[in-house]
């Protein structure tokens, strides 16, 4: 009998789809030889199965074990160069995803894997430093920061010991592209730590990954290994150690100092900077600390020069962003563009407008410390620059979008309720001030508020963002605040607020 | 503690011994006795911290920090359900109700025949197919309030 090859992605996502039922249901059957993928991120298609057909991949979307004849029998299969969604991303980073399968070493450096490391052994650790300044790379973690100033400040310093970590913490609800990268291209990521490795001269790797990401670990884990074996962590005169370490479900571990106490074994404190870890990081020694995706996009830059990052995007931001599209629109899933589109562009032409029976009420873009914009702010270019300017951020990229059953005032209370749960203590603007901002919202959402509650609230906000120690507690408000500007009647409701009016 | 969750505290203390330089790791000390316990028992905090060389109120804090962390075992079966922003937009609140009016405990709660153990969690990053339920090793997506009974009846 004929053997038809189909790929079916093993990621996470697509197994909550229902991935795995297929999987199940068709393991055992002669005619097909089942190959596991990462996914394409096109989630609202999954469970998706393709095959090659003549002209390439064809695909089959939202499949159930019943239609297997139908592939099979190569009908009604779309060619996936012609999915919309796909079609008008600019995929660079993600260019593997739903292709290859995660942990075949061979099939990455295929495709053009390793070469950026290459390059980077025929560069000294400067001219490595010098090629990310020109590529204009900026953190993808949330704060944005020049990558190649992180790195210069600790390859200048001398010291026995370096350390890179990626940081895998992810927090941000609505954010799951550096799980994708984890479960779907892990040795893009071991790439981009070895080139930072050998332009700082560390040693030693971690990849601190949250408790809630299981797989990614795992297979991390096995990449790593699959790494040693083919010597790609023997660096000149000495070895490369990789490690993952796994975090234990705290949102604040995400941020860097607290990842580096987390990483030691301690409660996850934010620290006063500086010391940045650049200069004094794990165990008091330089330490490049930076996102999962920023690591990720670092191969290409070595492989394809800096000059073609920077001409990618905006001024000001340069390459493509890992746009994370979640909530109530028709088509959530992974878009990676460059830099410069509209909001609005990006919900419309790839979201595909709002899910069946929703209407568009509110979109939030930067996790839970992001600005909530209303449908008259749809306007604003996806940059940092023009997030900053507006007082917002992109952060990791996530986009959640709200439709007219989402209750303004729960959803502010919400947010306060999580900076309360998530705070480290350290700072008491952070600390006291996201329980009394919560308490107020809980007197709103009672009926008992008064328009002084919302002054509070508003006074209690600029302490907040002006004395916290870090963006969780200098961030916080925003959501709340933005909540109360574009949707304030929903917050005047109550019989107190009438009766003053 | 069971004579087997002793022997089991030892063995996963043994692989955590200090190495030096770095000295002793608690979180991951303790993430080695939760997986081989289920849980971390508060009157293992002595022997934990024995073996590190820290203090117990260093473990204690380190103990009660992290949400992950538990101090008591869970029932046969651990709901978690995501509170995150895009499963709270596709009423993952609602879910979350659905599921707590089933089983007839609170979050944080056992039910009485130990079958099952309800709980709210973070965004696990399942967020394009949310709202999301977590049972066990489970992640099950785009759940909807309706299915609750059908799906909890998978897990006896
Ligand atoms: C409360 C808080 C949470 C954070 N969570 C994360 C996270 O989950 N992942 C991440 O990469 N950066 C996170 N950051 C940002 C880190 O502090 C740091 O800036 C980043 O890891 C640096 O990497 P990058 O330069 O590649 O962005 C967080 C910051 C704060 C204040
Ligand atoms: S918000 Fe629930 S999985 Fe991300």
């Amino acid at each position: 009998m004929k053997m038809t090859r189909l790929y079916l992605s093993n990621d996470t996502s697509s197994l909550a789809a229902g991935a795995g039922r297929l999987a199940d249901a068709w393991n055992e059957r002669p005619e097909v030889q089942l190959i596991r993928t990462s996914s394409r991120g096109a989630f609202f298609l999954e469970p998706m199965v393709e095959r090659d057909m003549l002209n390439g991949r064809e695909a089959w979307f939202n499949v159930t074990p019943e239609d297997l004849p139908r592939i099979v029998g190569g009908i009604g299969g779309t060619p996936v160069t012609k999915l919309p969604f796909l079609q008008q991303q600019t995929r660079c980073t993600f260019a593997n995803f739903g292709i290859t399968e995660p942990l075949a070493l061979d099939a990455y450096q295929m495709k053009g894997g390793m070469k950026g490391l290459t390059a980077a052994w025929n560069l000294s650790p400067q001219a490595i430093v010098e090629e990310l300044h020109i590529s204009r790379l900026r953190g993808r973690g949330g704060a944005a920061f020049p990558v190649w100033k992180k790195w210069q400040v600790a390859q200048l310093i001398e010291a026995e010991q370096k350390y890179v970590v990626a940081n895998a913490d992810e927090g941000d609800a609505g954010t799951y592209c550096d799980r994708m990268v984890m479960e779907g291209d892990p040795f893009r990521l071991i790439e981009g730590m070895l080139i930072c490795a050998r332009a700082i001269g560390a040693t030693r790797g971690y990849i601190y990954c949250r408790y809630e990401y299981p797989a990614a670990a795992r297979t991390m884990k096995f990449a790593i290994q699959k790494a040693l074996e083919a010597g790609l962590l023997d660096f000149d005169d000495y070895p490369f150690d990789l490690e993952v370490v796994v975090g234990a479900g705290s949102y604040v571990c995400g941020e860097e100092t607290a990842l580096l106490e987390s990483l030691e074994g301690r409660r996850g404190v934010v620290l006063a900077k500086p010391p940045y870890p650049a200069e004094s990081g794990l165990y008091g020694k330089p330490t490049v600390v930076s996102n999962v995706l920023t690591f990720a996009s670092i191969p290409n830059i070595l492989a394809k020069g800096g000059a073609w990052h920077a001409a990618l995007g905006t001024e000001g931001s340069c390459g493509t962003m890992a746009l994370q599209l979640g909530g109530r629109v028709k088509q959530p899933g992974l878009v990676e563009v460059p830099f410069g589109l509209t909001l609005r562009e990006v919900l419309d032409r790839f979201g595909g407008g709002m899910a069946i029976g929703s209407r568009f009420k509110a979109v939030q873009v930067g996790g839970p410390l992001g600005s909530l914009f209303p449908e008259s702010q749809l306007d604003i270019p996806i940059c940092y620059d023009a997030f900053a300017n507006a007082g917002a951020i992109l952060g990791h990229g996530g986009i959640v979008v709200y439709d007219q059953e989402t209750d303004m005032v729960e959803l502010a209370r919400h947010f306060m309720a999580f900076t309360a749960d998530e705070s480290c203590g350290k700072c008491t603007p952070c600390r006291i001030g996201s329980v009394r901002g919560r308490e107020i919202l809980e007197r709103i959402q009672s009926g008992q508020g008064t328009a002084e509650d919302l002054i509070l609230l508003s006074d209690l906000g600029e302490t907040m963002k002006t004395a916290s120690l870090c963006a969780l507690g200098g961030r916080a408000p925003y959501p709340v605040e933005t909540a109360i500007e574009h949707f304030g009647e929903e917050f005047r409701q109550g019989a107190k607020f009438a009766s003053r009016a | 503690m069971t004579t087997r969750d002793r022997s089991g505290l030892a063995e996963a203390l043994e692989a955590c011994r200090p190495l030096p330089p770095d000295g002793p790791n608690i979180l991951k000390a303790l993430l080695a006795v939760q997986s081989a316990l289920g849980h971390v028992p508060p009157s293992a905090i002595p022997q934990i911290a024995q073996a590190l060389g820290a203090t117990e109120a260093q473990i204690a804090g380190v103990l009660s920090y992290y949400s992950d962390l538990r101090t008591q075992s869970t029932g046969r079966h651990l709901i978690r359900v995501c509170t995150g922003e895009s499963c709270m937009a596709n009423q993952g609140g609602r879910v979350f109700r659905a599921i707590q009016d089933h089983v007839g405990v609170a979050a944080g709660r056992t039910t009485s025949e130990g079958r099952f153990t309800l709980e709210q969690m973070s965004c696990v990053g399942n967020c394009a197919v949310s709202p999301t339920v977590m049972i066990d090793e489970d992640l099950h997506g785009r759940v909807i309030h309706s299915d609750i009974p059908s799906l909890l009846e998978h897990y006896r």
